[in-house]
């Protein structure tokens, strides 16, 4: 069995990183103190450089 | 965003907080508080019906306080979890009052007022600290007058202006108007309601509210008490209805912002704040003032800054494609003050460096470039946690360890290691994982570590 | 084409009111009245939410006691809610591929809030075409592949080191090869790294010892790729040694082949002895500087930012910086001035380095790239575009900042890999925010300079991320593909024309030569079911697993067949 791993912060870069342990078969807790996760980057309308949707 | 909510891996601890971590790298003990959301999460199915009903508007924080939610809410609308949250500074019912609309209306039965914030233990081998950061308040630039004119506005709300899931659904109706059309909507509900009384009236006496009163005015009626009031109420409804049609005369010139200003570095490379470079936000303007102008063709840009820092892939390209394109003029040289003209419109005045001049120039609208600033919580999360910060409160590390904290096991990624944008975000994120995984495997290989 | 069925087909309709957020404004008793009178369908259930625990339970009662053998959920969005329907399709032993979903909610009652009779009758057709849909599903079984636990590092420098030893360190064998006969890169020209000052030859000297004495990883030198087939999991490497060529099976590949500088022909009288390059002058510091050297002038954006490289390099401004307060550190008397156009210090350190260096003495110039300066014997004309008035600066050296530019070779590793460079030469990632260390084709990962001109902690953080990139697959040990992919459905069609090939975005599709001629072969661990072959195919030889033409026809037919519904 894996040990697990705490991630605090459920923006763009957490959600990263509990992506990537997860697929690697490793146990995540992902903690965020507001609701829901997305971070900054969900109040965002469109990125740079392409304009892509940022949700 | 989605895969998080349904990984089969992924515990999602949304609306908690980290109280207290004990042990060293390889084991350590995490406390986390579970807040108590007032709805239950195995019920709760996010259909949004509660929030429909809820009688409670509160200015909605994801929407940087430009639009309103309601006290029982979802974070936004694709949140992630989709349960939805009452806030219990807010709710009716939390704070003693007759209410309870949301748990008559649930279908689901997921509405548990008494429900209490709660503790749990996890065990894990080692931490990521993925915090982020906080958008400086530029309020505390005096010259710049944020929030005294309505027409300055910092790059985030800014964002949720252009969205079209945003309060304007992506109209870029200026602060100031949309205040007036605020006032508008509420002196009509208010008209409506003494026009209401008034028909009543009306009915009664079988005569024009208008015609009444002047005859009334004459002279006519005197004594008769039931008249008299008619006389007060229709007084009442005039005091309503002229400040209603001046404003909404005014409410006919409205046009959305075309004339727009963004200025960069407000608050960073400033001693007085923050002295180092955020990094994103010259093209997180250019990309703002590109969008405007693909909402409204007409709109001209300016970005004032110092260097315009477009140092990512494609995004050097991307800031000249917006000043042949999308009308975006560049001007070197930092904003000294911003004063309010007339309309509204703020007014800028600056250095051109190029020229060496000072110029003043009239927009209509100004947005702030703001600093990425270390997040609040970060002092007290780095005590938990037990690590060090450096001197402006980021995590701190070092260049040959990038996603290392000072305390082994505990890794840090994105704004909260120092201010980055996206993609460099998400490559630390896999970075700080790979750190994470080194110690989650298990047996776990005796062999070299890949950081110096 | 599919065999006939025997089986009856029993589809079971489940009406999802999602509290009001369809039943507000849908008529559900017309719709779950009309869901009836479908061909095939026998079972036919309304759910308050259908995603409940009580809405599951009620598909997986219908599949048991009613015999189901498809099941059409008429809610939300199959984003959302697809997953959680094929699994409890599965969990009552039915395929989880005879499932299929229909969107009342965003495509009906949200979008049609004022018009709900119409919104009601056009809930009816999309539920009328998806149960023609179902009618014509077929089982399918999820893909399953092997996977090759070693994986291949192309390039030797800090950024393929970082990814070998990391991936090395979680136990994974690793194939690192480098075209020189020197590990290290372009660590190996370098003086000093900013803004720490570590010494590069230290650093490159630690890590190549931690790269040879590591077990797990095997290093080629002066090697190239030469050949590569296969996909992921299973790629059959051809390493083309001093020891003649090597076939290597491999799991998972890195690209860290880095950058290289561009060298200024032709301009400002780059001579490589007074007028020089930043990477020279590294050497200049390493060796230590003369002592004559009293007046230094350095000009950035030479050879970028301009018509023919229109990209900003990222580094060569750090770079300027770090050089020059090393300058000032060994002549101590030296005047240094930087003349540029927009300083890219971005970040914390880098602002730091740069308020740093001015208060060590360094000037900086501002030019107009309209007004570039001029190089003459001796010294630097420049016409300073903040004071107003041309400057001559004596220069006993000048020092030109050009930017980092493709390594030489990417080309050609890119077609070998099958990825895609950009117009700059540089190779192209999955997406430019959200997947950096990735491109498009699975297997197939990338860091450092060779995606983009990166500096130190960038490289090490992109080395490591990666490697948790590129162990995804290898810790799973096999990949398991969603079967909704493309399938040479009608061999005999097929020209082996290669159209289909070339449109590929994920490189899964290959012609091989068969004794019945040039035929496609579709490398279905590759597929990504994104259906760009079946649309282009104009033998319709190829299909997509439930997307085939059979299946769609009939969703046109079920929506041609009676525009008026009742």
């Amino acid at each position: 069995m894996n040990k697990e791993i705490l991630i605090i912060g459920g923006g763009i870069a957490g959600i990263q990183s509990a992506l990537d342990l997860a697929d690697m078969g490793i146990k995540v807790h992902l903690v965020e103190k507001l609701p829901s996760i997305g971070g900054k980057m969900a109040q965002l309308d469109k990125t740079f450089p392409t304009n892509d949707c940022a949700i | 965003m989605l895969d998080v909510g349904r990984h089969p891996n992924i515990e999602l601890l949304s609306y908690s907080e980290v109280e207290k971590v004990e042990g060293r790298i390889g084991d350590l003990r995490v406390t986390v508080r579970r807040k108590a959301r007032y709805v239950e999460e195995d019920k709760c199915t996010g259909c949004g019906t509660c929030t429909e009903k809820c009688p409670t508007a509160v200015p909605d924080a994801f929407n940087e306080g430009l639009g309103d939610r309601r006290a029982i809410y979802s974070y936004f609308a694709q949140g992630i979890p989709s349960t939805h949250t009452i806030d219990p500074d807010q709710c009716r019912q939390l704070k003693g009052k007759k209410c309870g609309i949301c748990a008559k209306t649930c279908q689901a039965e997921a509405i548990n007022f008494d429900q209490k914030d709660r503790i749990v233990e996890i065990d894990v081998a080692a931490i990521i600290v993925a915090v982020g950061y906080d958008v400086f308040d530029p309020s505390r630039i005096p010259e710049y007058r944020y929030r005294e004119i309505t027409n300055v506005v910092t790059a985030i709300e800014f964002e949720r202006l252009l969205s079209a899931s945003g309060p304007t659904v992506g109209h870029l109706d200026r602060p100031s108007d949309r205040a007036v059309e605020a006032q508008i909507e509420e002196l009509e509900k208010k008209a409506r309601k003494s026009q209401k009384v008034l028909g009543k009236l009306e009915e009664r006496f079988g005569e024009s509210s208008a015609e009444f009163h002047e005859k009334y005015q004459a002279g006519q009626y005197q004594g008769d008490q039931e008249r008299q009031k008619w006389a007060d109420k229709y007084a009442a409804h005039l005091s309503v209805m002229e400040p209603l049609e001046d404003l909404k005369k005014r409410a006919e010139g409205f046009t959305v912002a075309k004339r727009l200003a963004f200025i960069q570095c407000v608050g960073s490379r400033d001693f007085r704040f923050y002295p180092f470079c955020s990094g994103y936000c010259c093209m997180h303007s250019v990309k703002e003032a590109i969008i405007a102008h693909e909402h409204e063709p007409e709109t001209r840009s300016t970005i004032f800054g110092m260097d315009i820092r477009a140092v990512g892939k494609g995004f050097e390209e991307y800031k000249i494609r917006g000043g042949d394109h999308s009308n975006i003029t560049y001007v070197r040289g930092r904003v000294a003050e911003i004063t309010e003209g007339a309309n509204h419109n703020p007014v800028v005045t600056y250095e051109d460096t190029r020229e060496r001049k000072v110029k003043s120039q009239e927009f209509d609208m100004v947005i702030l470039a703001t600093a990425c600033a270390p997040t609040k919580g970060i002092i007290e999360l780095a005590k938990v946690v037990g690590i060090e910060l450096d001197q402006y409160n980021f995590v701190k590390t070092s260049p040959l360890s990038p996603v290392d904290s000072t305390t082994p096991g505990i890794f840090v990624c994105g704004c909260a290691e120092s201010p980055m944008d996206v993609p460099e975000s998400v490559a630390q994120a896999s970075s700080a994982a790979e750190r994470a995984a080194e110690i989650a495997i298990q047996p776990r290989p005796e062999m070299e570590h890949a950081v110096a | 084409m599919p065999e006939k069925r025997d089986e009856e087909i029993r589809i079971g309709v489940f009406i999802c009111h999602c509290g009001s957020n369809i039943a507000g404004f849908l008529n559900m008793e017309e719709l779950a009245e009309y869901a009836q009178t479908l061909p095939n369908v026998v079972f036919v259930q309304r759910n308050l939410y259908t995603c409940s625990e009580g809405g599951i339970n009620e598909i997986k009662y219908g599949i048991k006691e009613q015999n189901l053998n498809r099941v059409v959920v008429a809610s939300c969005t199959p984003r959302t809610h697809e997953p959680l329907f094929r699994i409890s399709c599965a969990e009552a032993g039915l395929n989880p591929y005879l499932f299929e979903m229909v969107n009342i909610r965003d495509q009906c009652s949200w979008v049609h809030m004022q018009e709900q009779e119409d919104a009601t009758t056009k809930a009816k057709v999309l539920i009328r075409m998806g149960v023609a849909k179902a009618a014509l599903l077929e089982p399918q079984e999820p893909i399953i592949s092997e996977v090759q636990t070693r994986a291949l590092v192309i390039g030797g420098g800090l950024a393929g080191m970082t990814a070998s030893l990391a991936l090395a360190h979680r136990g994974y064998e690793v194939v690192l090869i480098e075209k020189e006969s020197n590990l290290g890169g372009m660590l190996n020209q370098i003086n000093k790294l900013g803004p720490t000052m570590t010494d590069a030859e230290e650093l490159a000297e630690r890590k190549i010892k931690a790269v040879s004495e590591h077990p797990n990883i095997t290093i080629f030198t002066k090697s190239v790729i030469t050949d590569v087939q296969g996909f992921i999991g299973k790629y059959q490497v051809d390493v083309e040694t001093e020891s003649g060529v090597k076939k290597i099976d491999i799991g998972v590949i890195v690209v860290a082949t880095g950058g290289r500088t561009f060298v200024p022909e032709g301009l400002y009288g780059y001579d490589g002895r007074r007028v020089i390059t930043q990477i020279e002058m590294e050497s200049h510091l390493r060796e230590g500087l003369d002592q004559d050297i009293k007046n230094v002038v350095m000009i950035q954006c030479v050879g970028s930012r301009n018509e023919e490289r229109s990209y900003c390099s990222r580094i060569c401004c750090q770079t300027a910086v770090k050089n020059a307060i090393l300058i000032r550190e060994q002549n101590p008397d030296a005047r240094v001035s930087i003349l540029y156009r927009d300083m890219q210090m971005y970040g914390v350190e880098n602002e730091e380095m740069f308020r740093d260096s001015k208060a060590k003495g360094i000037r900086y110039i501002n030019y107009d790239p309209a007004q570039p300066p001029k190089v003459d014997s001796k010294k630097v004309k420049v016409f300073h575009s903040l004071l107003g008035r041309n400057l001559e600066l004596p220069a006993d050296l000048v020092v030109l900042s050009t930017p980092l530019i493709a390594q030489e070779g990417a080309e050609v590793i890119s077609q070998l890999l099958r990825v895609p460079i950009d117009e700059n030469g540089f190779f192209l990632e999955g997406h430019v925010k959200l997947k950096p260390l990735d491109f498009a084709t699975d297997g197939v990962f990338l860091c450092g300079s060779a995606r983009f001109p990166a500096n130190i902690r960038e490289t090490v953080a992109q080395g490591l991320g990666s490697a948790s990139r590129a162990s995804i697959p290898l810790s799973k040990g096999s990949v398991v593909v969603e079967p909704i992919i493309s399938v040479l459905a009608d061999e005999e069609a097929c020209r082996g024309c290669g159209l289909c090939v070339e449109l590929c975005p994920y490189s899964a599709l290959e012609i091989q030569h068969t004794e019945k001629g040039r035929k496609v072969h579709v490398i279905d661990v590759a597929c990504k079911g994104c259906g760009i072959c079946a649309a282009t195919c104009y033998q319709h030889a190829l299909s997509i697993n439930s997307f085939t033409d059979e299946q769609i026809e009939a969703q046109l037919e079920a929506f041609l067949g009676s525009s008026v519904v009742s």
